[in-house]
């Protein structure tokens, strides 16, 4: 652990109390309601959640790409090298899109443009940014396709994204996330879409490029397996919320929220294969109605009035301040994991 | 790509056949027929009874094949053996003109004015026709691109709702209704502003060249905004549906992920993906270019192509409707494997390699 404490250089990328909601028919959705984490350069944040609970959203909102309207921000600071992203201009946004902090996405097949060669799309960045112009962007284009693992990238790069693979696609998506070696990469289930062993390989490249190119990473998954071979902090989130915080070992040895505790049991084992597999009971809350107090309450076992009163907020529960948990009864969730 | 256009064209002979076999059966089938048309019937006088109106009437048909077998006719029309009296000795003509029929290129006279070779006047009317459509459709496409996209972009604003209104009343107009009410508005009833009838004053040969352009352009006002107005309407609506479906598209967020400007996020990644399904109404729009619109070119008494279609379907014309519809079929055709080819070209997933 103290390995991991040495890589805590600054703080590249600081999230606090981030509120993005959206207009909906049934009023407004509080998908991102109140979140704070923080990204230190070199390290990789993983957050986890289920679908729904605003992980992708407060992706999209640090590159101000949520889509408005609907969405709005309703409050909070996002805080890159200092500067608050929801304050500057739009001009300033673009400027780092792309260049100091850039995305890749679930998809990678369709997050690319069809009708034009990936040697265009992985170009087209630089030259925005760097100001190369069409034949050196070509050359760059050809050296961040070798840089991913891309084999003949000469020959590669005139072809389209249809003649590439999953996995190939999504290593081009890397190689334009890449191409302006950015300080910042969100990698928003960058693996879900593919197959198993690609799943590996991609990850693998993205953490050996983070040790090469000395960048940070906030991988966004549901996947615990894939946080815990690549996250050094993780961030459990659930509706709107972030329900824990730790470092990657404190929360695999010792999860200590309800619901953290609920995603690890849930996880396939194969030892018993008669019984049934645990899941947590009940459906994740619309965001246009969550739960007052605590919003896990209506799917927690441990559930009483408190809970329901008042909200639990993030406080320590180590000796060194670096794992929070957001539960009124933490004392009693050592009995849920059995 | 050379390969499978010219396996398309050859396509197109048996579908042709097959286009105007039905349409020549089906006009026999139909009421009425040129001879009858041409000299009336039971209108009284002297024509309406007798021996006399009755072998006139069966001169006529043989002058013109039209006492054969339906088959045979058909034959004369595809030829090249001329099946009428003076045609080929095979089919018992006098030999004075074996070859006719559309593998001879000649596609006969009218029945009413004999003299009027079919397939000058179809040039002297395509002129006329395509002058009109051609700069309809510039007009259309050069409209209703940025239109769409304006729209697209600016979805679920005051603006857009405008335009959609416009767009939907535009669209519902009939073309007739519309055609009458310039012609009142603009004509010598109302202000007087516009010519309202043909493509060209009738002292147009005396003017000079300018004047000539300027009496020319005043002319085509109207009917080219009658033209346009529907398709106009149509394609902006099909441009803006296609234009919101590419902007939710996932590589468009990536665009936007890079730092591009918004212009270039719509001109360059949004636009040539929406313009996809653009390019398939082309095939609906090249038979309308020589095919002319009927209720334009009557409103308006232009002497072009739909007009003689129309003539020719009144007349009962069956020379002039095979001509015309064959026409159309072709450029129908045509226009289809045109859009298939463009399809290849805009978006790189299609091949037909």
């Amino acid at each position: 652990m103290s390995a991991e404490k040495e890589r805590d250089g600054e703080v590249l990328l600081e999230i606090k109390g981030l509120r993005t909601h959206f207009r909906g028919d049934e009023g407004i959705a509080r998908a991102v309601d109140g979140v704070s984490y923080s990204v230190r350069a070199g390290e990789t944040l993983g957050i986890v959640g289920e679908s729904g609970c605003g992980k992708s959203v407060s992706a999209l909102s640090i590159m101000g790409l949520v889509p408005q309207p609907p969405g709005f921000n309703a409050g909070g600071e996002i805080l890159y090298r200092g500067e608050d992203l929801l304050q500057v201009s739009e001009n300033r946004l673009r400027e780092l899109r792309g260049n100091e902090i850039s995305m890749i996405f679930q998809e990678p097949m369709t997050a690319l443009n069809p009708v034009f060669t990936v040697g265009n799309q992985i170009g087209e960045t630089v030259s925005l940014h760097q100001g190369l112009n069409r034949e050196q962007a070509r050359e760059h284009a050809v050296v961040m396709l070798d840089k991913v693992g891309i084999p003949a990238p000469e020959k590669r790069v005139d072809e389209y994204p249809h003649q590439l693979s999953g996995g190939m696609r999504q290593r081009v998506m890397i190689a334009m996330a890449m191409a302006c070696k950015p300080g910042l990469l969100i990698a928003d289930e960058p693996t879900t879409a593919l197959d198993v062993t690609i799943q590996a390989q991609v990850l693998d490249l993205i953490r050996s490029l983070q040790e090469s190119e000395g960048m940070s990473v906030l991988l966004i998954t549901h996947d615990l397996a894939v946080i815990a071979e690549n996250a050094h902090h993780v961030a459990v989130m659930y509706a709107g919320k972030v329900v824990e915080y730790a470092d990657v070992m404190q929360l695999y040895r010792a999860p200590r929220h309800p619901y953290t505790i609920g995603l690890f049991r849930s996880l396939p084992d194969l030892a018993p294969r008669d019984q049934p597999l645990a899941t947590i009971e009940g459906i994740v809350p619309s965001a246009f109605h969550f739960p007052g107090g605590c919003r896990f309450r209506t799917r927690c076992s441990l559930a009483q009035e408190r809970c329901s009163a008042e909200e639990p907020l993030l406080e320590p529960v180590s000796s060194d301040g670096g794992h929070t948990v957001a539960c009124h009864f933490i004392d009693e969730t050592d009995s849920l994991r059995a | 790509m050379l390969n499978y256009i010219i396996r398309r064209l050859l396509w197109m002979i048996p579908t042709l056949f097959g286009i105007t076999l039905l349409v020549f059966v089906s006009i026999r089938l139909a009421p009425g027929d040129p001879a009858t048309v041409m000299m009336g019937v039971g209108s009284g006088g002297e024509m309406s009874e007798g021996s006399d109106f009755a072998s006139r009437i069966a001169a006529f048909k043989r002058e013109n094949g039209l006492d054969r077998n339906v088959f045979v006719q058909y034959l004369g029309f595809i030829g090249p053996f001329n099946i009428k009296p003076d045609g080929h000795e095979l089919f018992g003509g006098s030999g004075k003109d074996p070859w006719s029929g559309l593998l001879a290129l000649d596609l006969g006279t009218e029945l009413q004015r004999s003299n009027v070779p079919i397939l000058e006047e179809l040039g002297r009317r395509l002129k006329v026709t395509l002058l009109l459509s051609f700069i309809s459709i510039l007009i259309t496409y050069a409209l209703s691109i940025p239109l769409g996209i304006f729209s697209a972009t600016r979805q679920g604003t005051v603006l857009d709702g405008a335009v959609t209104v416009v767009l939907f009343l535009l669209f519902s107009i009939p073309t007739f209704w519309a055609g009458l009410m310039l012609i009142l508005a603009f004509g010598q009833s109302g202000l007087g502003w516009l010519p309202v009838l043909g493509l060209e004053s009738k002292d147009a040969a005396n003017l000079s060249g300018l004047e000539a352009l300027w009496d020319r352009g005043l002319h085509l006002i109207m009917p080219v905004m009658v033209y346009t107005y529907g398709s106009f309407a149509y394609l902006s609506r099909q441009m803006r549906v296609g234009m919101m479906d590419v902007i939710r598209q996932d590589y468009i967020r990536t665009a936007r992920a890079k730092g591009l400007s918004e212009r270039v996020v719509i001109f360059k990644h949004a636009l040539r993906n929406s313009l996809i399904p653009v390019v398939t109404l082309f095939a609906s729009v090249l038979p309308i270019l020589i095919g002319g619109s009927v209720v334009v070119e009557y409103v308006f008494d232009i002497p072009g192509m739909g007009r003689y279609a129309y003539e020719g379907l009144v007349q009962r014309d069956y020379n002039i409707i095979m001509a015309t519809t064959t026409f159309s079929a072709f450029a129908t055709l045509i226009g289809i494997l045109l859009s298939d080819i463009t399809y290849a070209l805009v978006d790189p997933r299609i091949s037909y390699e």
